[in-house]
Formats: C-alpha cells, structure tokens, sequence
C-alpha cells in the first residue's frame, strides 16, 4: 500500500467524520429548515382527513399519497420513462428470441433446490409491499423490483428457456408491461369519464371529491362529487392509490424481467441475429 | 446519549462504506468490485433506514442489491473480468 492510497483513505474518513459533528450539532442549521415544515404539517394533516375530504386522499401513508395523488402526473412520466428505456432496448435487440441452447440445464441442484424454497418468500413479500403500499411503507415500483429479482433469480438458476417454457416469453413479458401502463392509464381517466358520462365535472388523476374552479378565475364554484371506493371492508383503500400500486406493480415486473432476460441472452446466438451478414 | 444512538450508528456505517467504495474503486478483479459495490449499497440502505425513509430503503434495497449487481456481473461476463 502507498503513502497516497493511505492519505486519501484517511483525508475521506475525516471527511466523513466532519460531515457527521456538523449535522448532530446542527452546524449546517436545522436540517429541515422552519420554513418549509407548515408542508410537512399540510401534508399530515390532510394525508388521512374524513372530515376534510377535499384536500384528503385517505390513505395513512403519507409518501404514497404524495407520491401518486398530489403528484401524480409526475409519477406517471418517470414511469413512461422506465418504459422508453425497454422500447429503446428492444430496439437494439430486435429479432432477438430465446432459443433453446447447450447450456440450457442451469445451475446445479443445490442451487436449484434453494432458489425453488427463496423465490415464493420473495414473491409474497414483494406482493405486499406492493398491495399494502397505501397503509405502510413500500408501493408499486418497490413490490414490483422485489417480485423482478425472483425472476432474475429463476432465469438464471433455472435458464431462461425455464421462463419461455412457463409461458413467459419476451412478447409475453412485454404484454404483461403494456397492460400495467393501460391500467394506470384507465384509473387516471376513469372519473373523467365517469363525469362526461353521467354529467358534472372531474379531473384527471382525480382521487377524492376536489373543489372546482372556474377556468378564469381562482375562486372555487362547487365541488365535483366524484370520488374513488376509499373504504374495503375494515379498513381505508386510499381510492386510486391501491389501482395504481397494483398497476405501477405489474409494469414493473414485466418491463424489468423483460431487461433483465434480453441482458441474459446468450452472445453466440444474438450475433447471429443482429449481425446478420457481414456489411461493407 | 441515547438520542444520539442513530447518529453514531449511521456514522460507523458510513465509515464502513468509505472502505467498501475504496476497496471497489481499487480492485482490479471487476466482479470482486461489483461485490464491494454491493456492499457499499447495503451501507447506505442502513443508513437510509436510521434517517427515517423507510420507503427508500424499500426502493433502494432491491434496485442496488438484486438488479444492479446482475446487470454488472453480466456486461462482466460478455467482457473481461481483469481490468489491465
């Protein structure tokens, strides 16, 4: 070991070390500063607020009711972006297939037999995560990356033709992702439509009764009665927020499994597939 | 000093991390660096989680710990594992 690699190891550990008295002493000033706290306040308190349902969205998780409710429409372009980056890297392996190879057994039986007792846990956490992202922690794009590392770890302990041979194909895959995106879609538009059907007002991404306002002027005329189910059996559902967990969960799971099987073809056959003939 | 607990904690941990992206940044052996990569992301999850953002952790575990590395193990593969 050198005399530099030893004082620049010791330069960042007292940079860290630095970093850390500054913020337990409050040397950087409060960490959340006093006048952005009334929106932390605004938002728990109208997070989950029955006798305010106009500016509720019925869910006990904060993040969650920001996160698809206040902004929703920005959570909904980050997820077009996920999906641009499939159809950029099914552009690049277009005509690519899974063909059955020589190295199409897998990994050895130990592995197999341990995969096979891990990927139903992950699988179920992964669910819930995904299902009770409206009372806890967790939501859609989470339970989905959690279900997407059990298929990555069937793909590669079992081959990839195991997933073709389960029906999971790469068209397959990518149907599952576009019908994930038309879900969210559907939920997003449904109280709009709903409203032009049966007449009044709505808005998009619209999930609780919202004040409305006439288009010129910031002055509310009356309220749009629409709302989503919030209550199932016992307990609150949030309105849109549990559809678009479960929607933003399973375009997850197909458009990284999709990534994640077209990074794990095999190199010999894509050649012959993209190469083609030798141009020029 | 019990209030503090956290702090001193995410402290260590982040120590800890230093040495996992410096041995990371130093390896030649490209798979053992995903490795330290790996382990470097598991410090910051901790961390995450005594900076109170559960939901981050959810996101951050999964994403730098499962599909990260696969990614980095595969273009490994179709590579070369020993950096010159």
């Amino acid at each position: 070991m050198k005399l530099s690699d030893i004082i620049v190891g010791i330069a960042m550990a007292l940079l860290a070390i630095m970093l850390s008295y500054l913020m337990v002493y409050g040397g950087l000033g409060p960490i959340a500063s006093y006048n952005i706290r009334p929106l932390a306040v605004a938002f728990l308190n109208n997070t989950y607020n029955p006798w305010q349902k106009i500016y509720s969205a019925l869910s006990p998780e904060a993040v969650t009711a920001i996160v698809w409710d206040y902004r929703g429409l920005d959570t909904y372009f980050e997820t077009s972006v996920l999906f641009i980056a499939i159809v950029g890297l099914l552009a690049l392996f277009r005509g690519a297939n899974i063909v059955q190879g020589i190295s199409s057994k897998g990994l050895s039986i130990i592995v197999k037999t341990s995969t096979k007792i891990i990927v139903p846990l992950i699988l179920v956490a992964g669910a819930s995560l995904a299902f009770h992202g409206h009372l806890s922690p967790g939501g859609g794009f989470q339970g989905g990356s959690f279900m997407t590392v059990a298929t990555a770890l069937l793909a590669v302990a079992f081959s990839i033709e195991f997933l073709q041979q389960k029906r999971l194909s790469l068209n397959t895959l990518l149907a599952i992702r576009c019908i994930g995106l038309l879900a969210i879609i559907i939920v997003s538009v449904y109280l709009l439509i709903n409203a032009v059907l049966l007449g009044g007002y709505a808005y998009i991404f619209q999930n609780m009764q919202r004040l409305l306002f006439s288009p010129n002027s910031l002055v509310a005329v009356g309220i749009s009665q629409y709302s989503m189910p919030y209550w199932f059996l016992d307990r609150p559902l949030g309105g849109i927020l549990f559809f678009f967990n479960l929607s933003e969960s399973i375009a997850v799971i197909g458009g990284l499994t999709l990534g994640a099987v077209l990074l794990l073809l095999r190199e010999n056959e894509l050649k012959a597939v993209i190469g083609g003939e030798e141009r020029e | 000093m019990i209030e503090l607990l956290p702090a001193i904690m995410a402290f260590g941990v982040a120590l800890v991390s230093i040495i996992a992206t410096w041995l990371a940044v130093q390896e030649r052996d490209l798979l053992l660096a995903t490795l330290f990569s790996a382990l470097q992301s598991t410090c910051y999850a901790l961390i995450y989680y005594l900076f109170m953002a559960p939901d981050i952790v959810l996101v951050y575990l999964p994403v730098s710990v499962g599909i990260l590395p696969l990614i980095t193990i595969l273009l490994v593969k179709k590579t070369e594992r020993y950096e010159e």
